[in-house]
């Protein structure tokens, strides 16, 4: 029994060695900080959908939000899907406003500037951006028998993280900030037998840090 | 043995989503609306060009009937469905003209394609507008664009689906902003007492 939970430890301790490692760099400009937090007004976080070569990927737009709600009860952050539809067809990639001066003409029509009263939005905040793999290497060969399959070989890979949150304040019809985060990470997969992935947490990383500076601005209590 | 077998089939992606009614002021008209059994059972077949390659089935018909009657209910004060197509000169009562969606084409690329990590559906719309008696007044096409990126755990069939279903809301979002500037449309607008200058601006 001892013998195993040694095996085990040292195990976990090769691992955690092992861990990938992520390097992150997050910059900010920020403008008219509600020093109070938001009160009892709501935030929409929402993914830019414009470029041909990429997509912002939903998933990461709903890790920003839940990480400032997570943190902060008081701030009610709209779900993207649930306010595209209550919007439709006002925000789709086609017809949603790229600057805050085009937010001025859609609110010219009546029916859209009461459902953003009733959703009691005061801040959009767009996320652009995406994850790529931008190298790989090593090589790994794979094996079916009859007597059972394996692996053997090393892979590796580097993926980059580049997203940019621009906020605009709905009662300003403004933009009053801007938050860019870059994380690059290494991956490595070591197979002998069963491969092994070490997993560079890339994305949820550049998550984290953009998210971070939004709450500091929404929040009071950060 | 099972899964390596079922490889061999056609993949297939039967389009399914839901779809918002839109925020707009319904046009003052009672149109009437005519979904041929082409458009109704739509589906696009694509064979494999390959032996890598893989045959595809993607069904819209639907999925297609499903948005556009949530997107035509929203944006005219009435809809009246047609049992029969229209041009048999029996004029259905107090209809002030009949819209006759079909799709022209649907292309898709998925990122085994394109090498960018992407699925993409893109369709092209023909539409007819003709008076209640089923004499064309106007026939436009209209284009409309989805892609959703890759996902993890996400399988391509759901892929396929999610970029058919934002295809399909640009595609109604196209209809909605588009519909009053279409040019052959103006006069039957203006001939209806729909004011051209009302009509719900695109965000640029």
């Amino acid at each position: 029994m001892m013998r195993r939970l040694v095996t085990w430890g040292l195990c976990t301790a090769v691992l955690l060695l092992l861990s990938a490692c992520v390097t992150s760099k997050v910059d900010e400009m920020v403008f008219n900080e509600p020093t109070e937090g938001i009160g009892d007004a709501s935030v929409v976080i929402l993914g830019r959908r414009h470029a041909s070569d990429y997509d912002t990927e939903p998933e990461f737009v709903r890790c920003v939000g839940d990480y400032i709600q997570s943190r902060d009860g008081s701030i009610r952050v709209i779900e993207e899907l649930e306010f595209l539809n209550s919007l439709y067809p006002w925000f789709e990639p086609r017809t949603a406003p790229l600057k805050p001066d085009n937010l001025r003409k859609m609110l010219t029509h009546d029916l859209v500037a009461k459902r953003l009263a009733e959703l009691k939005t005061h801040y959009i905040i767009w996320i652009d951006g995406t994850t790529v793999r931008s190298g790989s290497g090593g090589t790994m060969s794979c094996a079916v028998g009859p007597g059972g399959g394996g692996c053997f070989g090393f892979s590796t890979w580097t993926n980059d993280s580049d997203y940019e949150a621009t906020i605009w304040d709905f009662t300003e019809l403004a933009e009053v900030g801007r938050v860019n985060t870059t994380a690059t990470g290494q991956s490595y997969m070591p197979a002998v037998i069963v491969p092994i992935p070490i997993i560079a947490p890339v994305q949820g990383t550049a998550c984290d840090g953009i998210a971070a500076q939004l709450l500091e601005y929404l929040s009071s209590e950060y | 043995m099972l899964c390596l077998l079922s490889a061999c089939g056609p993949t297939q992606v039967q389009v399914q989503g839901n779809f918002p009614s839109p925020l707009l002021d319904p046009l003052p008209i009672t149109l009437g609306v005519w979904y041929s059994q082409e458009f109704r059972d739509h589906a696009f077949f694509d064979e494999a060009k390959g032996p890598g390659d893989s045959e595809w089935v993607v069904r819209t018909g639907q999925a297609q009937v499903q948005m556009w009657d949530a997107l035509l209910n929203g944006m005219f004060e009435s809809i009246v469905y047609l049992d029969t197509a229209p041009g048999n000169d029996i004029a259905p009562a107090g209809i002030d003209g009949i819209l006759v969606p079909a799709i022209d084409e649907l292309q898709y690329a998925i990122p085994t394609h394109t090498n960018i990590k992407v699925y993409e559906i893109w369709m092209r719309y023909r539409f007819n507008l003709l008076d209640p008696q089923g004499q064309p007044i106007a026939e436009w096409v209209m284009s409309s664009y989805g892609k959703t990126p890759t996902a993890f755990l996400q399988s391509d069939e759901q892929a396929v689906n999610l970029a058919a279903v934002m295809a399909l809301r640009d595609a109604g979002a196209h209809f909605a902003t588009g519909f009053q500037r279409v040019p052959v449309v103006e006069p039957w607008l203006l001939q209806h007492g729909v004011l051209t200058r009302a009509a719900p601006v695109a965000a640029p």
